[in-house]
């Protein structure tokens, strides 16, 4: 995910993995799982979704456009990320800045992001400010275009250069993503780009660029909105009416057509990085989250290395400490999806030693699958990390819309979490031999000049070949 | 509107002519009118209790019953800088982290497997100037949680073999974080400032982290956690005496103890003229900036000007740091300021991530900026408003979740903030006035004893810094010590 302010580091990220990690039994139903909400649809096809918790004095607006890097044509990548900075530049009636003032500057905050499936904008503001929020969020959506000129684009795509810079090439292993995106799918294929895109993409995106895409988007049929916290739901259907009834239907979006991750040979690849410790990435490709097995897969990340008994962490880095630390997740987009495993060896030990003591774990693992502890553990978390979630309107909002554009139901999250509860021990054995056994890229990073350093050195592909320097794109 | 840019002016002509043109073919909607805001909502601050336990320690209790989720901390005054030798830094992490290793009665793996089944994480940290240990559980979950903590507290064993394990993982992060820019730029900016033989210049090291004995691991806990300068604050659904019944029950065996510190601090070396610190790293795709010098401890009567002057200086996005060298220069994707209120002399820095090829163009926006908001450029009735409502009106996010209301609370009881401060909050923020921030402004950012550190691709940037002529160029490497005149700066490849 890429953000218009903030950028998650590497640190965040894996910390994130690891609060995320679900842990508790199978008495979680006892609380009930549920968030109150009602929708509402406008005739222009723009729909609402509105949920009230008076808890505290604010309100969110979370606007979510179902657009992402996937949608974004060979050449210009990165543009759906770029438009979303755009949208924080003024619209028709919003002059650029008052935007921040009627939020950052009434004690409240917004941002927005993009993924390789969707884009969305928020604002967290104080209750008594929620009137002029959705007038802007209706301005930028129906008026946009009335301001935006060239002038406007490149300061942003300056900025934008400035987020890849910050965020990718000059962190280290910052461009691991870009490298499997490339790796696993084929030329072309929409999620073969990484949502940032390339320097080259970015300095070629045009006004008319940014305004096709604009009118193809962000129109209200391509928008959900969600409204969460402490407000009125019937004045509040009176200013969605007042300021986004009379904003034009757009045309009918056409969705890509995106085939299944799939590797037709296993893949060894190595990238030199501005890096002292080495290390070792294997990625298998997966689901994504519209198919039943991504949760089977979550679950099973678990097991592998959400606690210090879970068996990788157990193996590489309490037994036999060949590692500092290792992370599996499941990554699960609307169409595709990745496993994922990250390991940081110890100084001592080489990549190779690694690989082949994660594959002597996973072999068995696949033959004998989990006990019914390792899942009962696995999910007992789930019950704490969704009461934690219900907390924040934003966290809210986003699950609400999750729900709403992925899979055509809001309370999409109620499905989701007894899908999870329901994982088996037979289940997550029958993912693992289904995924784990396949092929899989297997991408060494290692210091500058250390290619010797890379899992199976002499089988492995330089990936230099793939990506130029720092600067540069593609 | 406060912009420069001429561009941007020829903008705002543009929209009203064309919001004109829009509101005519909407008749009944004025969409040009901003919808003023409703009424402010009533600031609803959280009531807690207090009380003291047998053992000494403080207990503070909220209740909030709005979801099964209780949050259960618990605080020490003191960090790393009062309990770590200098010798011996990181000994307060890696005993925090030893804590989950075993106890008397539980193996470090049976410790995890219960935790986990509870669908609890522990979250464990020592600070520079405090500690804390807790978690947050389901309200059916709490006690038996709780009891995991208190055995973690009281009775771990700290086995050898898992030490060496922790050190070698330490060793790993801090080799790893001498890779991140970031890192490698905050870590030598406190060296600057307060130099080696100051608390707020020491870290752990390598060598410090390779000095640390079991003995001295056995030796911190037992001086570390001590009830008589704990606080444990507990939010959520409970109730004041369920909380104290079970605290006391659980903690029995925890005898009264400690003292809180004493945070009296070295004399800080000397202000050194304003110089740049720069660090290099061939091949980096930005300059990391770091630029300030050690500012005023929290207890300091100027708190609240300074944290309005910081809000308009750089302490959001709208802030003239960010909307100078990101929005109207794009030399960044964000620049920011802030002060470290701590205990102790805590830093004021500026910085951000620069484009390597506008390095000297965005020192000298960085250094346009400090001088503006100690006169150059004074502060408008409208930044000062924003600034204000922005602080005032943030409030209630502040006690958004059961954590960060057991934060909110815990830090006045930290800082010896009155129990009434949250109420006086926006009484003491108002009161700010322009001279205020001109005063506050003039008084911390000393603009001729700033420390300029850049950590950035030398070859390309030494000589257009120089050229700014802005203050002399003095080489470090990424410890932050001194490189021969002529040597690289390139030390770790």
């Amino acid at each position: 995910m890429t953000s218009k302010r903030s950028s998650l580091s590497l640190v965040a990220l894996l910390l994130t993995v690891l609060f995320l990690q679900p842990a508790y039994g199978q008495n979680a139903s006892a609380t009930a799982i549920k968030i109150p909400f009602e929708t509402f649809k406008l005739p222009n096809g723009l729909t609402f979704i509105l949920s009230v918790d008076k808890t505290t004095p604010t309100v969110t607006v979370d606007v979510w456009y179902h657009v992402g890097s996937k949608n974004e044509i060979a050449g210009r990548t990165g543009f759906a990320h770029l438009f979303e900075h755009v949208m924080f530049t003024g619209s028709g009636h919003v002059p650029y800045g008052l935007h921040d003032k009627l939020t950052e500057g009434v004690g409240g905050n917004n941002n927005g992001s993009t993924t390789n499936d969707r884009t969305n904008y928020f604002e967290n503001i104080p209750s008594n400010y929620l009137e002029s929020t959705l007038w802007m969020e209706a301005d930028r959506m129906g008026f946009l275009l009335d301001t935006l000129d060239l002038a406007k684009i490149n300061a942003q795509r300056d900025v934008v250069k400035n987020e890849r810079r910050q965020s990718y090439d000059n962190q280290p292993y910052g461009r691991v993503i870009e490298i499997f995106a490339a790796a696993m799918f084929p030329k072309g294929h929409p999620y073969s780009w990484p949502v940032i895109g390339s320097m080259t993409d970015l300095s070629a995106a045009s006004e008319e660029d940014v305004k096709a895409f604009f009118r193809l988007y962000y129109a209200p049929n391509n928008s959900t909105i969600a409204i969460v916290g402490d407000f009125d739901p019937a004045q509040a259907k009176a200013w969605i009416t007042k300021y986004f009834g009379d904003l034009p239907q757009g045309k009918p979006v056409e969705r890509p057509n995106v085939a299944p991750a799939k590797l037709d040979g296993n893949k060894r690849l190595v990238y030199e990085d501005r890096v002292q410790v080495p290390r070792l990435y294997i990625q298998w490709p997966s689901v994504g989250t519209k198919n039943d097995d991504d949760t089977a897969l979550s679950v099973m990340s678990s097991i592998l290395t959400g606690s210090r008994t879970a068996r990788l962490t157990k193996a590489l880095v309490y037994d036999s400490q060949l590692a500092s630390q290792v992370f599996a997740f499941q990554n699960g987009s609307e169409d595709v999806g990745q496993f994922q495993l990250i390991v940081v060896p110890r100084p001592e030990h080489t990549l190779t030693e690694i690989e082949d003591a994660v594959d002597q774990v996973l072999r068995k693992f696949i033959s004998e699958g989990p006990t019914a502890e390792e899942v009962q553990r696995a999910k007992a978390g789930l019950e704490l990390g969704f009461l934690r979630g219900l907390e924040s309107n934003l966290g809210k909002a986003d699950q609400l819309l999750d729900g709403a554009v992925f899979h055509g139901d809001p309370g999409f999250f109620s499905t989701d979490y007894q899908k999870t509860l329901a994982v088996s021990a037979a289940d997550v054995k029958r993912v693992a031999a289904q995924y784990l056994a396949g092929n899989r890229i297997v991408l060494s990073v290692v210091p500058k000049g250390k290619k010797d350093q890379a899992s199976k050195a002499t089988d492995s592909e330089v990936v230099s070949m793939l990506l130029s320097g720092p600067q540069g794109g593609r | 509107m406060k912009r420069h840019n001429p561009t941007l002016a020829l903008g705002a002509i543009v929209v009203l002519v064309l919001s004109s043109v829009a509101s005519l073919a909407q008749q009944t909607l004025d969409r040009t009118k901003v919808p003023p805001p409703g009424p402010s909502p009533v600031l609803r601050v959280p009531t807690w209790t207090k009380t003291q336990l047998s053992d000494g320690a403080m207990l503070i209790v909220s209740e909030r019953h709005n979801l099964p989720l209780i949050s259960f901390t618990i605080t020490f005054l003191g960090g790393a800088n009062q309990f770590e030798p200098e010798a011996k830094r990181g000994v307060a992490s890696l005993t925090t982290s030893m804590l989950t290793e075993g106890t008397t009665t539980r193996t470090g793996d049976q410790l995890s497997d219960a935790l986990q089944l509870l669908g609890t994480n522990l979250s464990a940290n020592i600070g520079a100037e405090e500690g804390s240990f807790g978690f947050v559980s389901t309200t059916k979950n709490f006690e038996p949680t709780l009891d995991l903590v208190e055995d973690m507290m009281l009775n771990s064993t700290f086995p050898a073999d898992a030490l060496e394990r922790l050190r070698g993982r330490t060793l790993v992060n801090l080799t790893q974080a001498k890779d991140q820019p970031t890192v490698v730029g905050a870590q030598v900016f406190a060296k600057v400032l307060y130099g080696s033989a100051h608390p707020y210049g020491q870290r752990a090291t390598e060598a410090s982290i390779k000095a640390i004995t079991r003995d001295d691991i056995v030796a911190f806990q037992k001086a570390y956690f001590q009830p008589g300068r704990a606080i444990i604050t507990v939010v959520g659904d409970t109730t004041a005496a369920t909380a104290k019944a079970v605290i006391e029950k659980g903690l029995h065996a925890w005898a009264r103890a400690g003292d809180k510190p004493s945070f009296d601090y070295p004399k800080l070396p000397e202000l050194q003229p304003a110089k740049i610190y720069l660090v290099d790293k061939p091949g980096a795709a930005q300059s990391v900036f770091n630029i300030g010098l050690p500012g005023p401890p929290r207890n300091t009567p100027d708190f609240f000007a300074i944290q309005v002057m910081n809000t308009i200086l750089g302490g959001q996005f709208q802030s003239r740091l960010n909307a100078n060298l990101r929005e109207q220069k794009g030399y960044s994707y964000g620049a920011n300021s802030g002060f470290g209120f701590g205990k102790g002399p805590g830093a004021f820095r500026a910085g951000g991530s620069i484009v390597s090829a506008k390095t000297d163009a965005a020192l000298i926006e960085f250094m346009k900026e400090l001088k503006g908001i100690e006169g150059d450029r004074p502060v408008t009735d409208e930044e000062l408003q924003t600034a204000k409502d922005n602080l005032i009106q943030g409030l209630p996010a502040r006690f958004a979740s059961v954590t960060a209301i057991s934060a909110s609370i815990t830090n006045l009881a930290v800082q010896n903030l009155p129990d009434d401060y949250y109420q006086n909050y926006a009484k003491n923020i108002s009161a700010v006035t322009k001279d205020d921030l001109l005063r506050v402004a003039k008084k911390y950012i000393d603009l001729n004893h700033l420390a300029i550190v850049i950590v950035g691709d030398r070859s390309l940037v030494e000589g257009p810094l120089k050229a700014t002529n802005i203050a002399p160029i003095m080489i470090l490497d990424v410890d932050g010590n001194p490189v021969a005149a002529g040597a690289s700066g390139a030390t770790n490849r």
